[in-house]
């Protein structure tokens, strides 16, 4: 069959017509609608409906879903220890800050609160893993410019920090560090100048990234101007995280409510005024400096403190004599059996958490059994796919990768 | 039998069958891409903290990798979608490669022909025809993007014919700027008109840069990577094909640029000096030798451009042609001026 039979004549907006391999429909009139994804190269796992007039977007629509795994329903049947590791298959490279608040809301119903060495480690893999979490949104937006020596360097930076993460749980990404109570297990020996020896490379690298990604001109002018979110649209949309930080609002939950040891320690919240792509990279490159000054100051207070209580008293009193033996030698604990048989007390619980793409919340609700009867999340990259619909159009179709990449859009978070 | 081959070395020997086939033509056009390939990812790779190839041929340093893929590339299945043109979507990449090594068939490596049964003479306007014949490859990319009957591959192709209409001009321009000086189209004529530390690129840089920056447009080089970029369009007019028809097209714009280097290494670098071979010289002293010269000069230019791809990421389109229109037509005018200048006073 040839291609070219199809008429033309009298074909109303909306009519489907069939071609060999196809069925067409008229959209409108000299306009062009693409699929970016599922399978493409520049999506991810989702969709973006992109209809073109000439090289300009018209109307973009993002399509999520892709990778919707049930979560929240999954949640309801498993005991409450075992919600953390489901959870954390949202965002693997920021698995302690995605299950975070989770862990505080059990927390809350349980009415601990946990130790304060406990609450610095959980600061410590907290951060970790938002430098390692920018490093990848940064590494797949060098890409999707085509940069990509900006691809290669965050991607093998990154170990250092994954490494890090390693050292310290014993896993590279779904780390289930945070449990309720405390943490799994403490620093090793050596952990902390090996921190430091990190944050100072870092800092070097960061130098770098400038150097060739964001005051290389052909970057510039990619990103400049492009994808401008004002500070009305930012809030209008309720977008979180760095993108709204670089529209000007300077909303952080680790500012506005304070959770575990950030009101003990000592940092900024960057926030650029611009709102387009370049600043969204900015304020990111920011963030990764302000989570080294935060390493710092957590490195010298793990070392100051005495090296006991990663696990609240209630539950550490319950613990085998060998596990306290092996914790005093070894700094390991192995998760203590009675999260096995956890109960919650019935109540309901709500709690936030930055994480590195933006605000993270939880609601638990508990029924007093072994497993939570609800739990609720809302995703940072699900408040931010919206952006797409409303800064894409009016751009150009090689704008869409700009946008896509400075807005670090995760799908696997938003689908939860 | 002796007889024989003496007629099969004087048939391979003779120059337009081995200028555009063996020497500079499609032997060394693959020997040198399969090398700036290897050169571009091993690059590439130090630069990012990498290794690179290296498992297939650990002495070589992986070298054997490309050799590798291009097998892969010929025995992997030819998926023809059945929506496609046939006829214009099986000859497009062909007709492609051919036309991006078109150019070989007239541009001199030598200012000697060492054969009786040659040619009568180098010929006369070979600058031009070269252009000319650089010129007709675009064509080809267009009618793949078109016969692919698919939206990336249409998107592709029209920003590949943006694309060409912004470098071609410049190109041009840019070539006869180095014409002008010496009052010939005889690429030997300006070759000789240089001598090794004299050189064009030195003497009249704004030609060269735009003549630089134009391959790099023409040939999707970074940071113009625009009709196949990966993000919006998938493999943009190449998107539909598969197996060895995808890898003649990918190979076809190296050829292109490698096409290009050698016209560049003549115009701009003074080709085979400092080589000087003298009428009656040997096939070796004569041919082979200033042949080499060239080549190494050409393959030093695609390195450099193979080395950008680490630096620099893809600029948009309407900026790659704002940059075209505005900034790299004028400098090729001024450059065509400088030559005009230099061919008044007779500098050269």
């Amino acid at each position: 069959m040839a291609a070219g039979e199809l008429k033309l004549s009298g074909w109303e907006v909306g009519e489907v017509r069939r071609l060999p391999g196809m069925d067409v429909k008229k959209i409108g009139k000299d306009l062009y609608e693409i699929f970016i994804g599922p399978q493409h190269p520049g999506s991810g796992h989702m969709r973006i409906i992109v209809r073109l007039d000439g090289d300009v977007m018209v109307e973009v629509d993002p399509d999520l879903g892709y990778v919707h795994r049930t979560m929240e329903k999954l949640a309801e049947g498993r005991s409450y220890i075992k919600v953390i590791p489901l959870m954390e298959r949202m965002a693997i490279l920021d698995a302690c800050n995605i299950t975070l608040p989770y862990v505080e809301a059990v927390e809350k119903l349980l009415g601990l609160e946990p130790p304060e060495r406990a609450r610095y480690l959980r600061v410590l893999l907290c951060e970790i893993n938002r430098i390692a979490s920018h490093l990848y949104g940064m590494g797949i937006f060098g890409v999707f410019l085509g940069h990509s020596t900006m691809y290669m360097w965050p991607f093998g930076d990154r170990e250092v920090f994954v490494e890090l993460a390693e050292r310290l749980t014993g896993a590279r990404l779904t780390h289930t560090y945070a449990i309720p109570g405390g943490v799994r297990r403490d620093v090793p020996e050596g952990f902390t100048d090996d921190l430091r020896k990190a944050i100072r490379y870092m800092r070097k690298r960061l130098e770098d990234y400038r150097k060739i990604f964001l005051d290389n001109p052909v970057i510039r002018a990619r990103l400049e101007d492009v994808g401008v979110i004002s500070r009305n649209l930012a809030i209008e949309l309720g977008i979180v995280g760095p993108n709204l930080r670089a529209s000007g609002v300077e909303y952080d939950v680790r500012l506005v409510e304070p959770y575990e040891a950030y009101d003990e320690l000592d940092f900024e919240i960057p926030v650029f005024e611009e709102g387009d792509a370049l600043a969204r990279t900015w304020v990111r490159v920011e963030e990764i400096k302000q989570s080294l000054r935060i390493l710092e100051q957590v490195a010298d207070k793990l070392d100051k403190m005495p090296r006991e209580g990663v696990m609240h008293d209630k539950f550490w009193a319950k613990a085998p004599k060998l596990y306290k033996d092996v914790y005093a030698k070894e700094g390991r604990v192995k998760l203590m059996p009675l999260f096995a048989t956890l109960r919650v007390p019935k109540g309901k619980a709500f709690a936030r958490a930055e994480a590195g793409r933006g605000e993270i919340v939880y609601y638990v609700e508990s029924d007093g059994g072994m497993t939570p009867y609800r739990v609720r999340v809302v995703s940072p990259s699900f408040r931010n796919a919206i952006v797409f619909k409303y800064i894409a159009p009016g751009h150009r179709l090689m704008d869409l990768p700009a946008i896509y990449g400075s807005i670090d859009y995760f799908p696997p978070e938003a689908d939860r | 039998m002796s007889g024989a081959i003496t007629w099969l070395g004087e048939w391979l020997f003779w120059p337009p069958f081995f200028q555009l086939v063996i020497a500079p033509g499609l032997v060394a056009a693959l020997v040198i891409v399969i090398f700036i390939l290897w050169f571009e990812r091993k690059a590439a790779a130090r630069v990012q903290m990498r290794v690179g190839p290296y498992n297939v041929s650990p002495r070589l340093g992986g070298a054997l990798q490309l050799i590798a893929d291009l097998v892969r590339y010929s025995f992997q299945e030819f998926i023809m979608p059945f929506t496609v043109d046939r006829a214009a979507f099986v000859a497009a990449p062909l007709l492609l490669l051919l036309a991006s090594m078109l150019p070989m068939a007239v541009i001199p490596v030598s200012p000697v022909l060492p054969y009786s049964y040659a040619w009568p003479n180098i010929m006369k306007y070979n600058l031009l025809l070269a252009l000319a014949l650089a010129t007709l490859s675009p064509i080809f990319t267009v009618v793949a993007g078109w016969a692919s009957n698919n939206k990336f591959s249409l998107i592709g192709a029209a920003r590949e014919s943006f694309m060409v209409t912004a470098y071609e001009l410049i190109f041009v321009l840019a070539l006869l700027s180095t014409a002008a000086p010496v009052h010939s189209y005889d690429l030997v004529k300006i070759v000789e008109a240089q001598s090794t530390w004299k050189l064009m690129a030195l003497l009249n840089p704004p030609a060269f840069l735009a003549a630089f920056i134009a391959t790099l447009l023409s040939t999707s080089g970074f940071p113009f990577e625009i009709p196949e970029s990966e993000h919006e369009v998938v493999a943009g007019p190449f998107t539909e094909y598969s197996g060895l028809m995808y890898g003649v097209e990918m190979g076809a714009a190296y050829i292109k640029r490698y096409a290009m280097s050698v016209l560049m290494a003549l115009a701009f670098f003074s080709g085979w000096k400092p080589l000087d071979p003298q009428p009656g010289a040997g096939v070796w002293s004569g041919y082979v030798a200033p042949l080499v010269v060239v080549l190494v000069k050409a393959t030093i230019i695609m390195a450099v451009m193979s080395f950008l791809r680490a630096v620099y990421g893809r600029y948009r389109l309407d900026q790659a042609l704002h940059l075209a229109w505005k900034i790299l037509l004028p400098l090729a005018l001024l450059g065509y001026a400088i030559g005009l200048v230099y061919g008044y006073l007779g500098v050269l």
